[in-house]
């Protein structure tokens, strides 16, 4: 589809708090980010944390401001955009500018731009291949080397590109440490810390992925290839990286002088890719001619001898096909087909021009014409012929002299087959629209961003939250319940199994949550008539498991009861402690009369707690095991340390996660945090 | 990339965890000074928290292991699993470290 022209597209932009209009306004004036000028009159959003954004708001750029930590860098995975620009001190892109401009179609699929500052310390390579896989460009397949090429590279444009810094030699502990101070030295300095680096990453139509870095050093001129990996020896410890990167990809180029490296990957053949239509919104499928009935198909009808054709049209029509097309030789079969999209292509090999074999593989390279049938037909009685023509793409092969009855047999068939192909696909496309409103519906059960933040607030907390939900629909569903101004309920449910059934009966006990307002019971009598009124209306064999507690925040405690829940997670900030709770109890819609037990923890000032559905702990990550037990307690106190407690905890635990799931969950991903947050709560207050 | 120790006997083994990247300079400087201030015979770096390791991070393990020999440590690398263990076999690690599951 080519780009529509509209004569003043207004960009759209994603602008991370604490930036606001002036900073914004000053970064998006003059033409270094949009070519055409259009940022001058972006239409501006703003937001705490890529959750405020609307994911069916397509926007053009997302500005992160400096010293964000990876707050920001999760907006990668979870923002609708992907141009990402920091707004930094002695912001100058030179010749990296302009990123793009306003209308549609982006250069890139990916692309972000950091000051070497603050890329130095984030773990950028992880995070944008992450945002690859999450967005169809990579295969989860390919995404540990392709992480492993672009962390080398990017090490290399940062260390020896942007800071400049010189580490040939032997590697003593002593010159290692000079570097180390050197290296903190530039790096504060505007000269060399202020310098862009930008990833870009953009997937080509033969399946290539090519992933940019851009520095703004002095150029970086490669040695000639080596041929080998170097060994480790004594020589240099950084900078090995070129041999290794080249080790890992298909193709590595340098340009700008050597200040962009290029790294070329081609796509794992074993797995298909579809792109994820979260990011794709944009885009529009190629119209597909609707084919009811075989007799109404094109066909084509590609031969150089005039009788040839002749004979094959009077065969077909005899049949009841009239729509025919006709090509004179191989170039003149290509342009036919382009102009009339054939249904099905009826190809002679020996042609003048261009033969069958080229004309197949043309076609086959074309998308448009990747599955289109594609009957050969020729006197070669060879085998060599005839098995490179089914090399080339043609789908069957009939023999000349043609034969009435097989030829329409033939022909018959292979619509038939495509018929059946094209229906199915049509089913299954509104099956999918249906199921995406389902979704969205699904998605309105949930609170918003600015909702359990703003309720957090009115209780002096800090609630955090990530909710992905699977590839099919999925039954996880959260939220608060305001009781009075010490307490505040909150519930995670997860339906057992996934797909409509599930969707169906979160709705159900949604309605039944906010059907009465018993929320101020004890948990346990809660949960006890929540699970009979639920008995009463699902079906033998569908149970939901589901946590009701309630934090009063003026006795300091929490108390919740739970029907088979994962085990919270209890922690204190201060001392880095964590706990599993117990989160056992009979599934609710089991038994009628289940009784569940009220339990009672003490949670202050410094408490954390955290509840999540199970595809937290039952994903297969990256390294084939599960992040349960000791494994998700240290997870969690490595992000309570790095950040000091003050922390969206459920998106920090989120971003870690994705980067080392599967895109594709089986199962809803539920993470919600909660965290008394002493700035709001109390007056008095030294902080460091 | 963050790590501890322990002493035992002849040994100090150190735990390390995370990310270990051309960012870790500081932490592994600090590593490095933590177990010169040890004497020990056998040094093993236990590699299984570690989630990803890039050149540098090799490097680093080097400079550990030209440490080690001027101590007259031997030092061994435990646990790699993963994209760390695949690193190491590339690097060819096994003729320089005695390596261990």
């Amino acid at each position: 589809m080519p780009a529509t022209g509209e004569a003043h597209p207004r960009p759209l932009v994603a602008v991370a708090e604490p930036l606001d209009q002036t900073r914004a306004a000053q970064i998006l004036g003059g033409r270094h980010i949009f070519g055409d000028g259009a940022g001058a009159h972006a239409e501006l959003f703003f937001g705490r944390s890529p959750e405020d954004f609307e994911h069916r708001n397509r926007y053009q750029l997302c500005l992160i401001p400096s010293e964000t930590g990876r707050e920001w860098l999760g907006a990668l995975v979870r923002l609708n955009c992907n141009y990402f620009v920091e707004c930094y001190d002695g912001f100058d892109l030179g010749d990296l500018g302009p990123l793009r401009t306003a209308k549609r179609g982006a250069n890139w699929d990916l692309l972000v731009c950091m000051s070497t500052q603050s890329a130095y310390q984030l773990p950028m390579a992880r995070k944008f291949v992450t945002a690859l896989r999450h967005r169809g460009i990579i295969h989860d397949t390919i995404a540990p080397t392709v992480e492993m090429a672009v962390q080398e590279a990017f090490a290399n444009s940062m260390i020896h590109g942007n800071l400049e810094m010189n580490t040939t030699g032997h590697l003593s502990m002593d010159r290692f440490n000079e570097l180390g101070e050197e290296t903190a030295r530039r790096l504060a300095s505007l000269i060399h810390g202020g310098r862009a680096i930008m990833l870009t990453a953009k997937k080509r139509r033969n399946g290539n992925v090519e992933i940019s870095i851009h520095d703004q050093g002095s150029g970086f001129v490669p040695p000639d290839e080596t041929p080998v990996p170097t060994l480790p020896g004594a020589e240099s410890t950084f900078g090995r990286g070129l041999p290794l990167i080249r080790s890992l990809c298909h193709d590595v180029t340098f340009d700008r002088g050597g200040r962009t490296i290029r790294l070329t990957f081609a796509p794992d053949a074993s797995a298909a890719l579809p792109l994820n239509t979260n990011f794709v919104a944009g885009l529009e499928a190629a119209e597909q001619g609707d084919l009811r009935n075989p007799r109404d198909a094109t066909i084509l009808i590609a031969d150089d001898t005039m009788i040839s054709r002749e004979i094959i049209a009077s065969y077909l029509r005899s049949d009841g096909f009239t729509n025919l097309v006709f090509a004179k030789d191989g170039e003149d079969a290509l342009e036919q087909a382009h102009k009339h999209s054939p249904d099905l292509i009826i190809l002679d090999i020996i042609m003048p021009k261009m033969d069958g074999y080229e004309v197949c593989k043309a076609l086959r390279t074309n998308p448009l014409f990747a599955e289109i049938p594609i009957i050969a037909q020729t006197a070669l009685e060879e085998n060599e012929g005839r098995t490179r023509i089914f090399e080339d793409g043609a789908t069957d092969l009939i023999l000349k002299p043609l034969n009435k009855a097989e030829m329409i047999a033939r022909t018959r068939i292979h619509l038939e087959n495509r018929l059946l192909v094209k229906q199915l696909q049509a089913y299954q496309e509104r099956t999918q629209s249906e199921l995406e409103m389902a979704r969205d519906m699904q998605e309105m059960l949930i609170p918003k961003a600015e909702q359990y933040r703003g309720t957090g607030l009115e209780y002096g907390m800090t609630i955090s939250a990530s909710f992905q939900m699977s590839s099919e629909l999925g039954g996880d569903m959260w939220g608060l319940a305001p009781i009075d101004d010490d307490r505040l309920g909150v519930y995670i449910v997860d339906f057992a199994g996934h797909g409509l059934g599930a969707a169906l009966n979160t709705f159900r006990l949604h309605s039944l949550i906010w059907s009465d307002d018993r929320h101020d019971d004890d948990p346990g009598a809660y949960l006890e008539s929540l699970n009979r009124h639920l008995k009463g209306l699902l079906p033998v064999g569908q149970y939901a498991t589901m946590l009701y507690g309630v934090i009063n925040r003026t006795a300091e405690t929490f108390r919740y009861a739970s029907a088979a829940c994962t085990s919270p997670v209890l922690g204190n900030i201060k001392t880095g402690e964590t706990t599993f709770l117990d989160g056992s109890g009979v599934p609710l819609g089991v038994i009628r009369d289940a009784r569940y037990e009220t339990r009672e923890m003490p949670f202050g000032i410094d408490n954390f707690l955290l509840l999540y559905s199970d595809a937290l702990i039952e994903t297969v990550l990256d390294d084939g095991a599960f992040l349960e037990g000791e494994r998700l307690l240290k997870m969690v106190q490595a992000i309570i340390s790095e950040t000091g407690g003050m922390t969206d905890l459920a998106s920090h635990l989120a971003d870690q996660f994705m980067d080392r799931a599967p895109v594709k969950l089986h199962d809803d991903f539920t993470v919600v945090s909660l965290q008394p947050n002493p700035s709001a709560r109390t007056t008095k207050q030294h902080q460091e | 990339m963050n790590y501890t120790t322990e002493k035992s006997g002849d040994t100090i083994k150190v735990e390390l965890n995370g990310r270990f990247t051309f960012g870790d300079h500081s932490s592994f400087r600090k590593l490095i000074e933590e177990i010169r201030s040890q004497e020990a015979e056998t040094q093993i770096l236990d590699l299984s928290g570690v989630e990803f390791i890039d050149s540098a991070g090799l490097g680093m393990l080097l400079l550990a292991r030209d440490e080690g020999e001027k101590s007259r440590a031997t030092v061994i690398l435990k646990g790699a699993q993963g994209q760390v263990k695949r690193m190491l076999e590339v690097a060819r690690f096994d003729t320089l470290f005695k390596l261990e599951d």
